[in-house]
């Protein structure tokens, strides 16, 4: 009897207790750390950044009091000719970068699938995953070392090795306007094609084996083996990568700032630059109109993923 | 003589492979019609691509080891060799073991920080239930499609010097968690939606909270995410420019790649094959991490990782 009261209340507490921990918000416990640097680095300085772009302010006139100036850096943002020119210019290395990034690691993917050696398939992914594991930068830094003119590679094959061209006539990879973007796309393809290859090899292997098989027997040829089995399930990744790259693209600056300075004539002077140009170079540092400038080109990409993400939507 | 003719041509028809004691790869191999052309271009093409990523790095690591004569003249493999360009560059270029000490510095705080929100956060999104999870991840999600790095810098350099942590290293952390932790929680929640509900069902019923639930049980389950987190994270922060380029301005407060971008090719302590010595110096530890835990980072990208 003692026995069973005893029972009885240490049930009844452990129940309170349970109770206590049931309804406890551990999930949000568990996210605070996450919190504390998404909120105090990300999503504050993105907030913080739209309420900059609405002054006047300038990074070196500290005495000047900052002004509240409405949409007067956007009016001139959005007339003024080196961000449409910088806008265009992202936009057209995005449309040279984007196909080779797509489809350069599908058909790689593809055809690293059908080895039946399970090592040498091995062997090829952990090779092609090497440049994945040097960060951009350094990637940027060691290309631009191979399109140097006196100690890069490229073109000592080129004119030395090949004799397709003479010093005079010698591609300038990095200096002419019209290479430039060509060159740092197939830097882009370099560094991403191991990584991106993985992300078709894991949607292939979802295939299952017998399929195309069962497709052999019925008499498709490999090619259209191709488009109505592989790149049907491969296109929910293809979309994917297509919106993740478009971003990447759009934003690029790093490679720019390393590569091509701050000649305002080159294609290289997107609106990243001009943007990072005017808030930390170009005395009095306009922040308020750089902010309007950084906000003025995000609207402009997440519009465009916007769009993609409906047209993508309205395939499946 | 009819007995040997016969038994020689069943050898020589017999569309299999020889048999060896493994016998795995005959679940893989299937008759084909006309393989020869389409293997061997397969194979040409590939080692093709794996000459082409191969190069540039070769490329650099037999620079770093011309002697001075040789960086004059372009031939790829050197004439002499000279291995005295590591240590010189270490000794002599006065701040690079600085650099490099803020590189390592950085970089490990970061990976150590992101990887522990990432397992807690992804697990939260994924095993508990509470209200506004919706909202924690449509925020993370949408944060991955802003440009924030570019378009927020202006904001961060304002935090920091208002901190006053410009040209303090390590305050270069805080922004670089913040960068990658979106994708490192989604990397995490992908594995940790390969763990079956009735597990953590399981081990709430035997008493366990959720934080002896995700060290004692989940946490072995989704190491392979852990490692590819890890990784992810190293490669960002190991190299990150623009933020480190922005934040720091003395030379001995800033890291490695800052360096190395600015560094002009060719002029005194920089002479060429110092500059690709310091070079090779700055992507080994990527390489070594990467020939340590490719096998877990692989499996990790096939289980859950990459289902983005």
């Amino acid at each position: 009897m003692a026995e069973a009261a005893a029972a009885g209340a240490s049930a009844g507490t452990m129940a309170r207790r349970r109770d206590w921990r049931e309804r406890f918000p551990w999930g949000w416990l568990f996210l605070v750390p996450t919190f504390v640097f998404f909120v105090g680095w990300q999503l504050y300085p993105i907030i913080r950044v739209a309420w900059i772009s609405f002054t006047d302010y300038e990074f070196l006139s500290p005495n000047k009091p900052v002004d509240f100036v409405g949409l007067r850096n956007f009016q001139e943002v959005l007339v003024d000719p080196l961000m449409r020119v910088g806008l265009l210019r992202a936009a057209g290395f995005t449309a040279l970068f984007l196909p080779g990034m797509i489809f350069i690691p599908m058909f790689l993917a593809v055809m690293i699938d059908k080895i039946q050696n399970q090592k040498v398939a091995t062997f090829y992914r952990l090779l092609l995953l090497i440049p994945s594991m040097i960060p951009g930068p350094l990637i940027f830094v060691l290309w631009k070392w191979m399109y140097d003119l006196y100690i890069g590679p490229i073109n000592f094959f080129l004119v030395n090795q090949f004799h397709l061209f003479d010093l005079r006539s010698q591609p300038q990879w990095l200096g002419d306007p019209k290479l430039v973007f060509f060159a740092l796309a197939i830097m882009e393809w370099w560094w991403g094609l191991g990584y991106h290859t993985m992300f078709y090899l894991a949607g292939l292997a979802t295939i299952p084996k017998d399929l195309p098989d069962a497709a052999r027997v019925d008499g498709a040829n490999e090619w259209r083996l191709f488009w109505d089995v592989t790149f049907k399930r491969l296109l929910p990744i293809i979309l994917v990568l297509v919106v993740l790259r478009f971003g990447t693209a759009m934003a690029v600056i790093d490679e720019y700032l390393i590569m091509g300075g701050f000649n305002r004539t080159r294609p290289t002077y997107t609106w990243t630059v001009y943007m990072w140009e005017t808030a930390f170079v170009t005395p009095p540092r306009f922040q308020g109109y750089a902010a309007a400038i950084g906000w003025v080109g995000a609207i402009a990409m997440l519009i465009v993923v916007a769009i993609l993400f409906r047209v993508f939507r309205s395939r499946d | 003589m009819a007995d040997v003719d016969s038994t020689f041509s069943i050898q020589e028809v017999v569309p299999y492979p020889p048999v060896t004691a493994d016998l795995s790869h005959l679940d893989d191999w299937k008759p084909r019609t006309r393989p020869d052309f389409w293997v061997i271009f397969r194979h040409v093409v590939l080692a093709l691509f794996a000459v082409v990523i191969l190069f540039p790095i070769v490329w650099v690591l037999l620079l770093s080891v011309k002697s001075l004569p040789d960086a004059y003249k372009n031939d790829i493999w050197p004439k002499k060799f000279d291995f005295s360009h590591y240590g010189y560059s270490l000794q002599k270029i006065p701040t690079l073991p600085q650099n490099f000490f803020n590189s390592v510095m950085v970089t490990s705080a970061t990976v150590v920080i992101t990887t522990v929100c990432a397992v807690l956060a992804g697990y939260a999104l994924v095993h508990l239930d509470f209200r506004g999870k919706a909202v924690a991840i449509g925020l993370l999600v949408a944060s991955m499609f802003f440009p924030t790095r570019v378009t927020a810098i202006i904001a961060i350099y304002e935090i920091q010097n208002q901190l006053g942590l410009i040209n303090k290293t390590w305050s270069l952390i805080m922004p670089y968690v913040a960068l990658s932790i979106a994708i490192s929680v989604f990397i995490m929640r992908g594995m940790f939606e390969t763990v079956p509900r009735d597990i953590a069902d399981a081990a709430r019923i035997d008493g366990a909270g959720p934080m002896r639930t995700l060290v004692g049980v989940m946490l072995p389950m989704v190491a392979n995410g852990v490692v590819v987190v890890v990784i992810v994270n190293f490669v960002a922060a190991w190299g990150e420019y623009l933020l480190a380029n922005t934040l720091m301005n003395d030379q001995s407060a800033r890291t490695l790649p800052v360096v190395l971008a600015t560094a002009s090719g060719g002029m005194g302590a920089w002479v060429w094959p110092r500059l690709a010595a310091v070079y090779v110096m700055a992507i080994t530890p990527g390489l070594i991490a990467f020939a340590i835990a490719q096998r877990w980072y692989m499996k990790g990208l096939q289980e859950g990782a990459l289902k983005a």
